[in-house]
C-alpha cells in the first residue's frame, strides 16, 4: 500500500477566535502504526476529529484513505474511530453493542468479536457502562476492529488504564497492525493513535507526529528521525560555537553542554565532542521545549531556527 | 530451565517455553500457542533497540541450543501480541537475522532458523554442563545461595572477557553490540 | 496475553453499497425501548382508564339520557361524570407535550451530551441518515400510538356530545380528537428532537421543547384556530348548540353598541334584563339591541381537525428537515 492514510494541507481549525491548530501539512502513509504526540490542548484531538469527519476544517484541507473526503461513506466505511474516553452506550450490554455496529455497518465480523470478548472475558450480556474503564476500552477497541477497517484511529485510548490495561489494550492494537501478507510487508490496519505520555512510544510507534500549540513540529518515520539527530556532548564553553549542523536543543551545565543537532552517524563529530544516539523519548523532549524548531520531510518544509538556550 | 534471573542490567535473556507443551502461565486461555521453542522478552530499560534485543536473544537461544536447526521463530503476529511492540521492529529483527543467513522466511509459514552458530558439539555442552554442576554442587557446599552463585560467576565472566580482549565499548554506535558486557 | 484472534482481512469492495436503511429499525428500538416503553405506558394506562369508565359512562347514559334534556339525565349522567370528564380533558393537554419532551428531546441531546455521537456519526451509515431515520421511525411510531388513543378518546366523549354537555369545537377537546392529537404529538416530537439538536443538553432540552409547544398550543387554540376559514356572520339568534361562536357583540341603530363582555354588558343586562328568564341575547333584542356572532358552524368540524393536522405535519416536517440538516452540517 503506497497510498496516504490521512493527508492535510494547510488544515487549520478555529473555536471562536482560538485556532486550535494551524498550518497542518502531513501525510501520514498507510502501514505504520503513526503516533500523534504533544501537550494537551496541542491540537491532537482537533486534527482527529478533522480526520474522521466529525469536525470541518475553517481553512486548507484533509483528505483520508488515498483521496476520500472525511466523513463520506467511503472513508466512514474504512475508518474506525475510537475517541477519548471510549464512549460506549453505558445501558446497552456488550452484546447488544455487538449487534448495534453490525447494523450500522457494512461489514462486522461477527465470530470475530464474540471470540475476542470471550479471550477477554468480557460478559456478553453485562451492562457496558458496570465494566471496568480496561474493559470498555477494550470493547470498544473490539468493536472497531470487528469493521475490519483499513484505518483505525484511537484519541488518547490509554490514558485513563492501568498499566496491565494499557499493555493488553496496545497489544491488541498491534497485532491488529500486523496482519500477514507475506514476509517483509504488513497488510493489517494502519493505526494512528494520540498520546501524551511519551513512555513506550518508541516501542510502539514507527511514525511520528509532533503537535505543539497547534503546529505541526515533527512528523516522520520513527528510524529516520532517530538516524538523522545525534546527541553531541562536549565543553561548554564550545556550545555556540558549534554550526556544523542545525542544532536543534541545547542543555547546558558548568562544563559540559549537550546539543541535540540533525545529523546523522557519518556526519563527522568535532574532536573532543562525543556523539550518542538518541532515543525518541529525549527527541521528542526536546523539540517540545523548542517551539521554533521543527522536522518535517521533504525540501523546503524543515525550518531552521535558532534554538534558545536551557539553563540547567 | 532459567539460567538468567535478571542479570545485570543489558543481559538480556530467553526462556524456554517449558518442556511441557508451550503453555505459559501468561496466557489467559490457557491454550498452546507457539509452535516456537522460544519465547521472547523485552528490557525496556536497557537502552538497547528493540529489534536488537530480538536479535541477540535469537543468537542467544542459537548458542545455547534451545534453538536448533528448521526450528521456526515466533509469529510476527505473536511476538506483537505478547511484548506490544511495533510489527515494523519484529520485521526488522527478522530481516537482519536473514542478512545474517541465520534464518530463512518461507511466505506463508513463518520464519525458520537455517543455520546454527553453536560452534560447541553436543558431547562437549554435556561435558560442560556436567562440569559445571559439580561446580556448583561445590559452591553450595561452601556455603553459597543462589544470588552468590549468580554474582560470582558473573563477575567472573566479565573478568574473563577483560582479560581477554580489552574493553569492548565503543562510543555510541547505534548498531554497536554490548552483548557479553553487563 | 494472547490476541490470536483477529478479524479476518478486508476484501476489496468493488461498489459502495449504502447501508441498508432498515438495519435502523432494530438500532432504533433498541436504543429508545425506554422512551417508547414509557410512552406505551402512559397512553396505556390511559387508555385502560378511559375504557374503564368509558363503559360505565355509556351505560348510564343509555339508561338515563332519553330524552337527552331531561332532569334524569342531568342527575345520573351529566351531574356524576361532569368533573372527571373535565379533568381528563385538561390531563390529556399535557400528554403530547410530555411525549414530546421525553421521546424526541433526549434523542439527539442525550447522544450529545454523553459523547456517544463520536461513536454513531463514524459509523458506516453515517450520520444524517441515521438521524433520520430514526427521527422518522420514532416519529411515526409516536403519532400512530397518539391516533389510536385518540380514537378511544373520542369514543369515550361521545356521550357527552349527545347530551349536549360539550361540543366538538371545544377549546379543550378540539385538539385531543383524532387527527389533531396525533398531529400535536407528532409536532412535540419534532419540536424536541429540533431543540435536543440545538441545546444538546438533556434537561434544557426537555424545559425548551416543553414551553415551545405550551406557546404553540395556547397561540393555537386562543388565536389562530377560528381563523382556519372565514367564520360565518350570522344574527339568528337560534344557532344550534354545536356552532362555535368565535366572538359575538350587540349593535343598536345599525352602530355597535356592546361587547359580549366587560361591564358595558353587565350594566345593561342588570337594567334591562335583571328580571327576565330570557337568555340575554332574547332579552336585549327585546330592548333593541341586534346580537350579531361570528361563528364556525359545526359541520366545520372535521375539515378543521385536516387543517390543524395539516399545518403541523408540514410544522413537523420542517422541525426534522432541519434538525437533521443541522445534522449534516455542524461539526463537533
Amino acid at each position: 500500500m503506497s497510498m496516504n492514510v490521512i493527508e492535510a494541507t494547510g488544515l487549520g481549525k478555529r473555536y471562536g477566535s482560538t485556532w486550535a491548530l494551524r498550518e497542518c501539512t502531513l501525510a501520514i502513509p498507510a502501514g505504520h502504526v503513526a503516533a500523534l504526540v504533544g501537550p494537551n490542548g496541542a491540537g491532537k484531538t482537533t486534527l482527529l476529529n478533522l480526520a474522521v469527519g466529525l469536525a470541518e476544517p475553517s481553512a486548507g484541507g484533509v483528505t483520508v484513505l488515498g483521496g476520500l473526503p472525511p466523513g463520506s461513506p467511503a472513508a466512514l466505511d474504512g475508518i474506525a474511530f475510537v475517541a477519548q474516553d471510549t464512549p460506549v452506550y453505558k445501558n446497552l450490554s456488550a452484546a447488544d453493542m455487538l449487534h448495534l455496529t453490525r447494523n450500522l455497518n457494512r461489514r462486522f465480523d461477527q465470530r470475530y468479536a464474540e471470540a475476542r470478548l470471550a479471550e477477554l472475558g468480557i460478559p456478553l450480556n453485562r451492562k457496558a457502562g458496570k465494566l471496568s474503564g480496561g474493559q470498555q476500552a477494550q470493547l470498544a477497541l473490539t468493536l472497531a476492529l470487528a469493521r475490519r477497517p483499513r484505518l483505525l484511529v484511537l484519541d488518547e485510548p490509554v490514558a485513563m488504564l492501568d498499566p496491565v490495561a494499557r499493555h493488553d489494550f496496545m497489544a491488541t492494537v498491534l497485532a491488529a497492525a500486523a496482519a500477514e501478507k507475506g514476509e517483509g510487508e504488513l497488510g493489517g490496519v494502519s493505526v494512528v493513535l494520540s498520546s501524551h505520555v511519551l513512555t513506550e512510544l518508541e516501542r510502539v510507534a514507527d511514525y511520528l507526529i509532533l503537535l505543539s500549540q497547534g503546529r505541526v513540529q515533527v512528523a516522520g518515520e520513527v528510524d529516520d528521525l532517530l538516524a538523522s539527530h545525534r546527541m553531541l556532548t562536549g565543553p561548554a564553553a564550545e556550545a555556540d560555537k558549534y554550526a556544523e549542523r542545525p542544532v536543534v536543543h541545547v542543555r547546558r551545565g558548568e562544563a559540559q553542554a549537550h546539543l541535540l543537532v540533525r545529523a546523522t552517524a557519518d556526519d563527522p563529530v568535532p574532536p573532543g565532542w562525543e556523539a550518542h544516539p538518541v532515543g525518541l523519548e529525549e527527541l521528542t523532549l526536546a523539540y517540545l521545549r523548542e517551539p521554533g524548531a521543527a522536522a518535517l520531510p521533504g525540501p523546503g518544509r524543515g525550518r531552521h531556527t535558532q534554538p534558545s538556550e536551557v539553563t540547567q | 530451565m532459567d539460567i538468567d534471573k535478571g542479570i545485570g542490567k543489558g543481559r538480556v535473556g530467553v526462556s524456554p517455553a517449558g518442556a511441557g507443551g508451550g503453555d505459559r502461565s501468561t496466557a489467559p486461555s490457557g491454550r498452546a500457542t507457539a509452535a516456537s521453542p522460544i519465547e521472547f522478552r523485552l528490557d525496556a530499560a536497557s537502552g538497547v533497540p528493540t529489534y536488537l534485543q530480538l536479535v541477540h536473544q535469537v543468537e542467544h537461544a542459537l548458542r545455547l541450543g534451545y534453538l536448533k536447526l528448521g526450528d521456526q521463530l515466533p509469529k510476527v503476529r505473536d511476538v506483537v501480541a505478547s511484548l506490544a511492540i511495533n510489527p515494523n521492529t519484529v520485521l526488522k529483527a527478522y530481516k537482519e537475522l536473514e542478512t545474517k543467513g541465520l534464518t530463512a522466511g518461507r511466505p506463508g509459514q513463518g520464519t525458520f532458523i537455517q543455520a546454527t552458530l553453536s560452534q560447541v558439539a553436543l558431547p562437549e555442552l554435556t561435558a560442560l554442563r556436567r562440569s559445571l554442576l559439580g561446580w556448583l554442587g561445590t559452591a553450595d557446599g561452601a556455603g553459597l545461595d543462589e544470588d552468590g552463585m549468580v554474582a560470582l560467576f558473573t563477575s567472573a565472566l566479565r573478568d574473563f572477557y577483560e582479560r581477554r580482549s580489552g574493553s569492548r565499548t565503543r562510543g555510541g554506535a547505534a548498531s554497536g553490540e554490548t552483548e557479553g558486557v553487563a | 496475553m494472547t490476541a490470536l484472534t483477529m478479524p479476518a482481512r478486508p476484501k476489496h469492495d468493488a461498489g459502495l453499497r449504502p447501508v441498508p436503511w432498515r438495519r435502523m429499525a432494530w438500532v432504533t428500538w433498541r436504543q429508545h425501548r425506554a422512551a417508547l416503553g414509557g410512552v406505551a405506558a402512559l397512553l396505556g394506562a390511559l387508555a385502560v382508564y378511559l375504557w374503564l369508565t368509558g363503559l360505565q359512562i355509556h351505560h348510564s347514559y343509555a339508561t338515563a339520557c332519553h330524552p337527552a334534556s331531561s332532569i334524569a339525565c342531568t342527575i345520573n349522567f351529566t351531574g356524576r361524570y361532569a368533573t372527571s370528564v373535565n379533568v381528563v380533558r385538561v390531563f390529556l393537554q399535557a400528554v403530547p407535550a410530555l411525549i414530546g419532551a421525553f421521546a424526541g428531546a433526549p434523542l439527539l441531546a442525550r447522544e450529545l451530551e454523553t459523547g456517544t455521537f463520536r461513536f454513531a456519526w463514524t459509523q458506516g451509515i453515517g450520520r444524517w441518515r441515521w438521524t433520520l431515520a430514526k427521527l422518522v421511525l420514532l416519529a411515526v411510531v409516536v403519532a400512530a400510538a397518539a391516533g389510536a388513543f385518540s380514537v378511544l378518546f373520542s369514543w369515550y366523549l361521545r356521550p357527552f356530545f349527545a347530551a349536549g354537555y360539550a361540543i366538538p369545537f371545544a377549546t379543550d377537546v378540539f385538539d385531543l380528537r383524532e387527527v389533531a392529537f396525533a398531529a400535536w404529538t407528532l409536532a412535540a416530537f419534532a419540536i424536541g428532537a429540533l431543540a435536543g439538536m440545538l441545546i444538546r443538553r438533556v434537561v434544557p432540552a426537555i424545559a425548551a421543547t416543553l414551553t415551545a409547544y405550551a406557546g404553540l398550543a395556547l397561540a393555537t387554540a386562543l388565536y389562530l384556530r377560528q381563523h382556519y376559514m372565514t367564520p360565518l356572520l350570522t344574527s339568528k339568534l337560534n344557532l344550534p348548540g354545536s356552532a362555535w361562536i368565535v366572538s359575538q357583540w350587540y349593535t343598536k341603530g345599525g352602530k355597535f353598541a356592546l361587547p359580549a363582555r366587560g361591564s358595558q354588558i353587565v350594566n345593561a343586562l342588570q337594567h334591562f334584563c335583571s328580571s327576565s328568564r330570557l337568555s340575554p341575547a332574547q332579552c336585549l333584542s327585546q330592548h333593541g339591541y341586534t346580537w350579531w356572532a361570528r361563528y364556525q358552524p359545526g359541520s366545520r368540524f372535521w375539515p378543521f381537525q385536516w387543517i390543524e393536522g395539516g399545518w403541523l405535519l408540514a410544522l413537523s416536517v420542517l422541525l426534522i428537515a432541519a434538525t437533521v440538516w443541522l445534522v449534516r452540517r455542524r461539526a463537533a
